[in-house]
């Protein structure tokens, strides 16, 4: 029964099955990112109260909305590390961090340049922008973790529990403007029917930037973790093979 | 929804209303941000194969007596 | 799953609903401090002391705003539709602040009314590009926001 979960946690595997996936992912990542951003830049008509900065929203919402994404999946390979050990759940929750700071600085960052001028401050400490701020801390937390613990079952063993901690910080961050009063509004309504004002014009750009940005999220973190794989599991004979069979790689 | 675009010339487009700052310094730094994350694991990728080729390349060369290098990069996977 | 997997996974779970629920608890009682603004029904319910640095937080109301013909100077109600501020201001205001739009104000009560130090324009949820927004007005489907201007385009 659990024979799928452990093949699954083979870094063979992996690295073979998403070297075969990579260049799909590539081409659906380019296509869907290239349609996003032209649409956003060129056709998104101009908010009535908002002007052109409606645009700076096609590249927040995706990659603050992602950036949630980092933590539950830390904290689900923690658990993975945890109980059973699997060395691949930790490479992954290990090469999700740095990803999930960069994902959280950009969205804090574009969100600061967007509320310059639409609220009139680029930071405010309401609940949502101090969650999301922690959040930061937490992932430079645990990328700092890492690489403070010398023994690597240790130090997984010790970034997994605070994965796991930490995750409890992305509900906070969902509810934060339903549950407290906050500058930043709540989340908006796809409607699909037209009695929405938020109209297909506005949110059918918004969805594809959506899933460009989470199939990058998912490239880098495949890319990074095949590099964590081929440096872990160097003295296999089947990552000796493979560099073997590279053409060399210049002087 | 492709009837119209949002900006009749391409100066306007430029301009962003008045928000020509806002706007392209958001996507300047998407951008940034794409290359960095899709580019530095590439990069690092290279990297390691051109250093395990050059190991590779020296333990043939040195196979009869291997030196106290080799056996460095051995104990440090050793301790892990 | 075997017994010692069983038992970790167990532990797990429990430091992580401690925790969730020591920390649900005590951010449900820090409410009061995480939220950013006070309500007008709160500082007309006293909660507010005079000469305290506070946020308060409401719509500006519709044609209450007055703006001085030679300063910066700008008097408008912040208003919960239950209770309303009178708030005084030397500034410049964010591009939002229109009547009818929420706002977050920071500064002190003194003498029954409220002197700003800074203005902050909250956005709603909802994106619109002009021409709905003036098909709606024309309609009478209006959301909440008057707007005087967007009306104008949609006769």
């Amino acid at each position: 029964m659990w024979q799928w979960f452990f093949r699954l946690g083979s870094p063979k595997w992996f690295y073979e099955l998403s070297g075969r996936w990579l260049p799909w992912l590539y081409v659906a990542m380019t296509v869907l990112l290239s349609v996003g951003v032209i649409w956003a830049l060129l056709f998104v008509p101009q908010d009535y109260q908002q002007g052109d900065t409606i645009r700076i929203m096609y590249v927040h919402v995706p990659v603050a909305s992602i950036s949630l994404a980092c933590f539950p999946l830390m904290a689900v390979a923690g658990v993975i590390t945890l109980v059973w050990k699997m060395k691949l759940a930790d490479m992954v929750a290990m090469c999700a961090a740095p990803i999930g700071a960069w994902f959280t600085a950009v969205a804090l960052a574009t969100g600061a340049i967007w509320g310059q001028p639409i609220w009139g401050t680029w930071w405010a400490w309401d609940a949502r922008l101090t969650s999301m701020l922690i959040q930061f801390f937490l992932l430079i937390g645990v990328i700092a973790l890492r690489s403070a613990i010398e023994s690597q079952d240790a130090a997984a063993r010790a970034c997994a529990l605070l994965s796991i901690v930490g995750a409890i910080n992305v509900p906070i961050i969902k509810y934060s403007v339903e549950w407290w009063n906050t500058l930043h509004q709540p989340a908006s309504n796809f409607a699909m029917d037209n009695e929405s004002p938020f109209g297909p014009e506005i949110w059918v750009p918004l969805v594809i930037m959506i899933f460009a940005v989470y199939l990058f999220f998912v490239i880098s973190l495949i890319l990074s973790t095949r590099n964590e794989i081929l440096v872990r599991e160097r003295r296999s004979q089947w990552v000796v093979d493979l560099i073997a069979a590279q053409k060399p790689q210049g002087a | 929804m492709f009837e119209s675009m949002a900006f009749d010339s391409v100066s306007e487009f430029l301009q962003m209303g008045k928000y020509t700052f806002h706007v392209w310094s958001v996507y300047a730094l998407f951008a940034v941000f794409l290359t960095v994350n899709l580019y530095l694991p590439l990069a690092r990728r290279r990297q390691f194969i051109r250093e395990q080729q050059r190991r590779a390349l020296r333990d043939s060369q040195a196979n009869q007596s291997p030196d106290g290098d080799d056996g460095r990069s051995d104990a440090n996977g050793g301790s892990e | 799953m075997k017994p010692h997997r069983r038992k970790k996974l167990t532990i797990i779970a429990f430091i992580a609903t401690g925790l969730g629920v020591a920390i649900g608890l005590s951010l449900y009682a820090l409410s009061n401090s995480i939220d950013l603004f006070f309500t007008p029904t709160q500082v007309a319910a006293g909660e507010v002391m005079s000469g305290q640095r506070v946020r308060v937080g409401g719509m500006v109301k519709e044609g209450s705003v007055m703006r001085s013909e030679e300063s910066l100077h700008v008097e408008f109600v912040a208003t919960d539709y239950a209770h309303d501020v009178l708030i005084r201001y030397d500034g410049i205001l964010p591009d939002l602040f229109r009547e009818g739009q929420g706002v977050v104000v920071e500064g002190m009560v003194a003498n029954g009314v409220f002197e700003a130090s800074r203005v902050l324009a909250k956005h709603d949820e909802n994106y619109m590009s002009v021409e709905v927004k003036a098909a709606l007005d024309a309609s009478g489907h209006s959301m909440p926001v008057q707007e005087t201007e967007g009306a104008a385009n949609g006769s």
